[in-house]
């Protein structure tokens, strides 16, 4: 019997051990977020005091950010911008990643070697360059600058649609090449379709690299009318500085979108961190 | 060629080709203008003087030399640089290989517990610094609250520049965590069940089979972990610019290299000595992720023919 016991006792031990340290992670990683809700609701004077939940939470402190800044605005903006880059990177990069799948031209092979090198090109090196570029076409606070230079696709979403690409089997092409398809249309209507779960990670990384961008919007956008929530988060902190629960109330409704995204489409954002290893 | 190409006009693989070139023109048109072309024109600014407003003198090497022997903010922001990449590297990928281990457990709740920690993956760094920073203020943040109620004083974490560096450490600990457990935790479920159950019959516990075990195994995704973390690390600039500032303050404490290159381009305008900054830090860059993946590869072909 004493073995037994033993094993018992152990994998209790073990039970205990493992729900301590799941409860001591989850608390690590949630109690910043839960303390700026709560923040969020707090009037003035309670900011200081240690509770979580304010006995009469101030809802008012989110309409309060609704009237002091172009929250709409700055929402719709960010909407705009990271709809359009969506898109864009959608549709150019599963084409793009088509060709390099599928389609043979010569020097095809050595240009996607090129946008794999591209891959390791850090923002730093590229910035400055970019920045004269937007200077030069006269597209600084525009919202051409925030939208053009992803629009058209880029390298890691290529490199990423290809992949998924190269995955599927031919025979779906094969039987819509024999019945007259053109290539345009096998894309279109045979592998497109198909490739929704490749798509989904890409829409969904691409959403939120957009939604979080700081430094570009930083150095594009001056007019408020054009800021993204980011852009207008860091301003509105510095003209209400220290007023907690506004910059609280603010931080929360900027992350509320992306929360929700993140509730619905967890999985194709979490395994795409996972197989592309790219995280904004 | 088969009967079929005769009948339809252009042969198709011809039309294939062309339809091939036509598909990536827009895609390596947008490649070439904001990554190619910035690329290569950066190089050529960083030997030039070069502001917006006067035309571009060539300095040749000059910018790279003064970098290095005359300009001291330069060498605290490497310095820096290099004590915000380590502090915040090291504890990540050791926490984050604990943390994939835990979420790797098969018990009830887990999904709930992985939910939490991944959440901040898809929150802003600007959001999250906004966060820490209501949560490190001196007068009235949680932290200071706390440790006042077993008896330490309010510690000055953003304002003390020795304490600021320390709270920027955290802060992208507590961020980069969750992106790095999610890699690791995806090369932990690819680690087969079987190989585990002679382990079981020696009676190996669970700590034992996770170090000697688990971690081996997944080797090359640590590998990856490190070189992604010290690339984002060492380029830091969203966390720092909200958290301490946009000068890297107080004083010169959290001043990175990030925040010197932003400095130089666009507060001063120096796009030529920007530029040169800029290269240097992709040529330090390029040597650390070489370094790192030799000597992984070493060790690991150590290991494969090592005994045992």
């Amino acid at each position: 019997m004493a073995p037994v016991e033993l094993l018992f006792k152990r994998s209790v031990f073990r039970a205990v051990l493992v729900y301590t340290a799941l409860l001591a992670i989850a608390w690590c990683w949630l109690f910043p977020i839960a303390w700026a809700v709560s923040g969020s609701l707090k009037s003035g004077g309670e900011i200081s005091e240690p509770i979580l939940f304010p006995a009469h939470p101030r809802w008012s402190n989110y309409t309060e950010v609704f009237t002091l800044m172009p929250f709409w605005r700055m929402f719709f903006n960010t909407v705009f911008y990271a709809g359009c880059i969506t898109a864009g990177q959608v549709f150019f990069c599963s084409l793009a990643g088509y060709a390099f799948a599928r389609l043979r031209f010569r020097g095809r092979d050595t240009l996607f070697v090129l946008y794999l090198g591209t891959l390791m090109v850090p923002l730093t090196v590229t910035v400055i360059p970019q920045f004269i570029i937007m200077r030069v076409l006269g597209w600084v606070d525009t919202p051409w600058a925030m939208i053009v230079p992803g629009l058209f696709g880029g390298a890691f979403g290529t490199y990423l649609m290809r992949q998924f690409f190269s995955t599927l089997p031919t025979d779906l092409e094969e039987a819509a090449t024999l019945d007259g398809c053109s290539p345009w249309q096998i894309y279109w209507r045979v592998l497109l379709p198909h490739a929704r779960p490749a798509v989904t990670v890409l829409a969904v990384l691409t959403w939120v690299n957009v939604w979080n961008d700081f430094l570009w919007p930083l150095l594009m956008i001056q007019r408020n009318s054009l800021a993204t929530l980011t852009l207008g988060l860091v301003r509105m902190r510095g003209e209400y500085v220290a007023r907690w629960p506004l910059i609280m109330a603010m931080s929360m409704l900027i992350m509320l979108p992306l929360v929700i995204i993140y509730a619905i489409a967890q999985r194709s954002f979490v395994r795409g961190i996972a197989v592309t290893g790219l995280n904004g | 060629m088969t009967s079929l190409d005769t009948s339809a006009g252009p042969r198709p693989w011809r039309r294939r080709a062309w339809a091939g070139r036509l598909f990536v023109a827009p895609n390596l048109a947008a490649v070439t203008v904001f990554l190619l072309f910035p690329l290569g024109f950066s190089l050529y600014m960083s030997f030039q003087q070069w502001d917006v407003f006067n035309p571009p003198k060539f300095l040749g090497l000059r910018n790279f030399r003064e970098l290095f022997t005359s300009d001291p903010l330069f060498l605290i922001a490497i310095r820096n640089t290099a004590v915000f990449t380590l502090g915040t590297v090291v504890p990540t990928v050791l926490i984050s290989l604990v943390v994939a281990g835990v979420l790797n457990q098969k018990i009830k709740g887990i999904g709930i517990v992985r939910t939490i920690v991944f959440l901040p993956l898809a929150i802003s760094s600007v959001v999250m610094a906004v966060v820490w920073q209501f949560v490190f203020n001196t007068d009235n943040g949680l932290l200071n609250i706390m440790l006042g109620w077993i008896g330490v004083g309010p510690i000055p974490w953003l304002v003390e520049p020795r304490w600021a560096m320390f709270s920027l450490c955290v802060v992208s600990v507590w961020r980069a965590v969750p992106f790095a457990a999610v890699i690791l935790l995806a090369a932990m479920q690819g680690v087969p069940e079987t190989v585990y159950e002679a382990a079981k019959i020696d009676g190996a516990g669970g700590i034992r089979q996770f170090v000697s075990i688990t971690v081996p195994l997944i080797r090359g995704a640590v590998t990856f972990v490190v070189v992604i973390s010290i690339i984002h690390a060492f380029q830091a600039f969203d966390m720092v610019y909200v958290l301490n500032g946009s000068n890297g303050g107080p004083e010169t404490a959290t001043y990175v290299l990030g925040i010197m290159l932003f400095q130089h381009a666009f507060s001063f305008l120096e796009f030529g000595y920007a530029s040169a900054l800029a290269w240097v830090m992709f040529g330090i860059l390029l040597v650390l992720t070489v370094l790192q993946l030799r000597l992984s590869r070493q060790r690991s072909m150590e290991a494969a023919s090592g005994p045992g």
